[in-house]
């Protein structure tokens, strides 16, 4: 992941007023899972597994502080069922920020599920997303994504591809 | 140091569910609950009325002990306590070990165990064959405090100690699996439940989570 991206993702996060991120730790975001526990601003939580880190994050919405969800996009498909009870069920939201594994360009085989399902599972949670392709966009989409879903009060997501995290 | 022997599954619990909330909801005043589905939410929404307000009612196997630390981490002031049940902490066992590494100081854990899946009938759960130890799980994840209980004296002692410990307590409260006759049906759906619990931290916080639009 580039390291203008890194730094862009937490400069987001800062301006959407998220001081808490449950991440389950992936090959393409490297970089990020330790510049995020080194931050003195974010409380980190390592989860094991996607559909526990949601419900967390959802936890820290009621409190009345913000979360977000950071993970491979493989992920979602691990949180399905937490996401669809509690964004369906009682409107708690979930703001997603996800690698996009399988994406064009996607060079390992193993890899190509977690593009063909990802905007499917998206789409079947009505969960609205951009996926960004350039480091100059992050801060400004997790930034949209967090106020939507503060106003929504429903699950949102960005998708990072392209060159941000070859 | 406090004792963890192995529990010794009795043939059959004999503690009632309802009786054990009776005894907790008398300890609590200004801690936040959240509950798992089936009728523990009946039987908690009218054995512990003075909680309603102060109880999120969710319908989500696998859900509950994870937004209780969510909570836990936003408010490290406030107790909260999850009421979880033996299938939905089989559901997600990972989230012990995350509650152990995370160390919350005001999460207090009970786990409903009647070892059947009794919201939809009654289908046994894999505690029921004896083999599996929920608290025996947690320790080894980490979390010290965990213990199973199988009566009303030795629920309420450790409800004490939970409440008042600063690291997490897990607590597995083997009951009779006999849902209480003639009690309150509750009306409202995950929806409203959670615009109550909301506002409810709110105003005991003195905090702004659902606030107004930009404009009218």
């Amino acid at each position: 992941m580039q390291a203008e991206a890194v730094d862009a993702v937490i400069r987001g996060l800062k301006r959407a007023g998220i001081s808490v991120v449950c991440y389950l730790p992936d090959s393409l975001f490297k970089e990020l899972y330790p510049a995020l526990d080194a931050d003195p601003d974010i409380r980190t939580i390592q989860v094991t597994n996607e559909g526990e880190g949601a419900a967390i994050a959802g936890g820290v919405f009621l409190s009345g502080k913000r979360a977000v969800l950071i993970m491979e996009n493989s992920g979602l498909r691990a949180a399905v069922e937490h996401l669809a009870r509690m964004g369906l069920g009682a409107g708690i939201p979930v703001v997603m920020l996800m690698s996009y594994r399988g994406d064009l360009g996607e060079n390992n085989w193993w890899a190509i599920p977690h593009g063909i399902t990802m905007e499917p599972i998206l789409d079947a949670l009505r969960t609205p997303y951009q996926v960004i392709r350039h480091a100059d966009e992050i801060e400004q989409a997790i930034v949209d994504a967090s106020t939507w879903s503060h106003t929504a009060y429903y699950h949102s997501a960005v998708a990072l591809s392209g060159e941000i995290v070859r | 140091m406090t004792e963890t022997t192995p529990f010794v599954k009795p043939e059959h619990g004999t503690m009632s569910r309802y009786a054990a909330m009776e005894a907790l909801g008398r300890r609590l005043d200004d801690a936040l609950v959240i509950l798992s589905l089936g009728g523990a939410v009946d039987e908690w929404y009218s054995a512990a009325p003075h909680m309603r307000a102060a109880s999120l009612f969710q319908q989500q196997l696998g859900c509950v002990t994870g937004e209780a630390l969510g909570l836990a981490v936003g408010l490290p002031h406030r107790r909260i306590v999850s009421l979880d049940t033996d299938g939905g902490l089989l559901f997600n066992l990972g989230i012990m070990a995350t509650v152990a590494n995370e160390q919350p100081a005001n999460l207090f854990i009970v786990v409903w165990d009647n070892e059947q899946y009794q919201s939809i009938g009654g289908p046994k759960t894999h505690t029921a064959s004896g083999r599996v130890d929920l608290a025996a799980i947690a320790r080894g994840c980490g979390i010290a405090n965990a213990f199973t209980v199988d009566t009303l004296d030795e629920f309420d002692a450790h409800c004490a100690a939970g409440l008042a410990a600063t690291e997490p307590y897990l607590l597995v409260a083997k009951t009779d699996g006999i849902l209480e006759p003639g009690i309150k049906r509750k009306h409202s759906d995950g929806r409203e439940d959670k615009y109550i619990f909301v506002r409810h931290v709110e105003e005991t916080e003195g905090i702004v989570i659902m606030g107004p639009s930009e404009h009218n």
